[in-house]
């Protein structure tokens, strides 16, 4: 009888657990801080280069009956170059997925390592865009930055970033070469220079940008060492005082998003460049493609650098390209 | 009685664990197998971006055991990497670990097909010619 008694009294234990197993728990809205709060997201990715922005997305909330937000300041370890800003207006983005400006005070004010707007309107919560321009004095450098937001009722919140680090290489965009008048490149200026220029400074050339369509063979948009074989340099003829047998590798994947400014997640960085192998390397690079791209090492071995073709135009005889370079010795 | 019977079973499974056929492998760990097929069934070469550089597809005369490609004109010939496909089980000696320099075209490049009973080797030339 004992153990008729256990047993049913153990039936009942787990009926019971198994009911409370199942018992939904009732959902709660989570109970906002009243403190002054803030976030922060990077939204510039890859390699930081000098010239080039870094841009964050600083996010500062108050309860409106605490109070309303006063200013939001952004310090940096090295003052930004011309061009450093703290967008003064947050975004809403409209039905037509437009972003519409609102603004919160007037446009920010940069005084040396500070950028600061001051809030003019009632606002109690609020997202500013910073804008960093690199400075060249952060080259090689690391950098971290202080997001400050402070409130009507006296409260201050800081957010700190970094460190970043700047990398050494310098970047190009966009360069235009154009067959038979701008087509000598120069790696050292990152400049295409036309035939008057190259015969004055053949030390400078490095590149030359030819466009032909022979019949037999693919020759098009060509990359080509001014010390190339003349059966790369077809009705072409080199000037003699250019020496520079630049070394080039072929790539076609390498999209860099910062030159390509496509939607390809891959960026050539200094790593990349330091550490490119260029051992047999020839001094052409025939048919170039857009989206192709070649890695090139100088002849005095100072640089080594990236070339992304943007786009070429067989009716112009033109290729616009993008360049990454680094200093290696 | 029991004991007898337990004993005999542990016997049985050790007779049938020493009667399983046992699968030599080469010293790259790959399976040697019975099959005494060798040649080459596809043959590709990319230059140092990783596209083809071939006008056309390769010709292989598998009897002959040659393969002739012509590649493009301006084609980078010191930074080849040349890729082949073989007949089932078989493997490529040397093995290809990188770029192949090909520029002295009156030299062409030899692999050897080692079949998958890696009794059988036969080896094969690569013709390279340049579109002019």
């Amino acid at each position: 009888m004992k153990k008729i008694n256990f047993k049913i009294l153990m039936s009942l234990v787990l009926l019971a657990l198994c009911l409370g197993a199942c018992k939904d728990k009732e959902y709660a809205i989570p109970t906002a801080s009243d403190k002054l709060q803030n976030d922060l997201i990077k939204r510039s990715l890859g390699p930081n280069i000098v010239g080039g922005t870094i841009e964050f997305a600083y996010a500062a909330g108050i309860l409106p009956e605490k109070g309303k937000l006063t200013s939001m300041t952004v310090e940096a370890s090295i003052a930004g170059a011309t061009g450093t800003y703290l967008d003064h207006r947050f975004y809403n983005t409209n039905n037509s997925g437009v972003d519409v400006g609102t603004a919160v005070g007037d446009p920010s004010v940069t005084t040396g390592k500070t950028t600061q707007v001051t809030y003019t309107g009632d606002f109690s919560a609020a997202t500013l865009r910073y804008f960093y321009k690199i400075p060249e004095e952060a080259r090689g450098k690391n950098i971290s930055f202080t997001f400050t937001a402070k409130s009507s009722n006296g409260e201050t919140i800081s957010y700190q970033s970094g460190p970043h680090e700047i990398r050494n290489m310098d970047m190009a965009l966009d360069l235009v070469a154009k067959d038979g008048t701008d087509f000598y490149l120069s790696i050292a200026d990152m400049k295409m220079y036309n035939a008057t220029f190259a015969t004055a400074n053949p030390d400078k050339i490095d590149l030359v940008y030819l466009y032909r369509a022979p019949t037999n063979v693919t020759y098009l948009h060509s990359l080509v060492a001014p010390t190339a074989d003349p059966v790369y340099l077809p009705t072409f003829t080199m000037p003699t005082a250019l020496k520079n047998k630049t070394k080039i590798v072929k790539a076609f994947t390498v999209r860099d998003q910062q030159l390509a400014r496509l939607q390809f997640g891959v960026f050539v960085d200094d790593v990349d460049l330091r550490s490119k192998d260029f051992t047999d390397a020839p001094d052409f690079a025939i048919n170039m493609r857009a989206e192709g791209g070649i890695w090139v090492q100088t002849a005095d071995g100072k640089y080594n650098a990236y070339i992304y073709v943007n786009s070429v135009n067989n009716t112009t005889k033109e290729m616009r390209l993008s360049i990454k370079r680094l200093t290696v010795r | 009685m029991k004991k007898i019977f337990i004993f005999q079973l542990i016997l049985v499974l050790f007779v049938i664990a020493a009667c399983k056929k046992d699968f030599p492998m080469d010293d790259d760990g790959l399976l040697i197998t019975n099959r005494s097929d060798c040649y080459v069934s596809a043959f590709e070469l990319l230059g140092a971006d990783f596209q083809t550089v071939r006008t056309k597809a390769a010709t292989i005369d598998t009897t002959a055991q040659t393969i002739n490609v012509e590649v493009f004109y301006g084609t980078d010939l010191k930074n080849l990497y040349p890729q082949f496909s073989l007949v089932i089980d078989a493997v490529l000696d040397p093995k290809i670990v990188g770029k192949v320099d090909f520029s002295d075209l009156s030299k062409p490049k030899e692999w050897t097909v080692v079949s998958g009973n890696r009794k059988v080797r036969k080896t094969y030339k690569v013709y390279l010619t340049v579109k002019q």
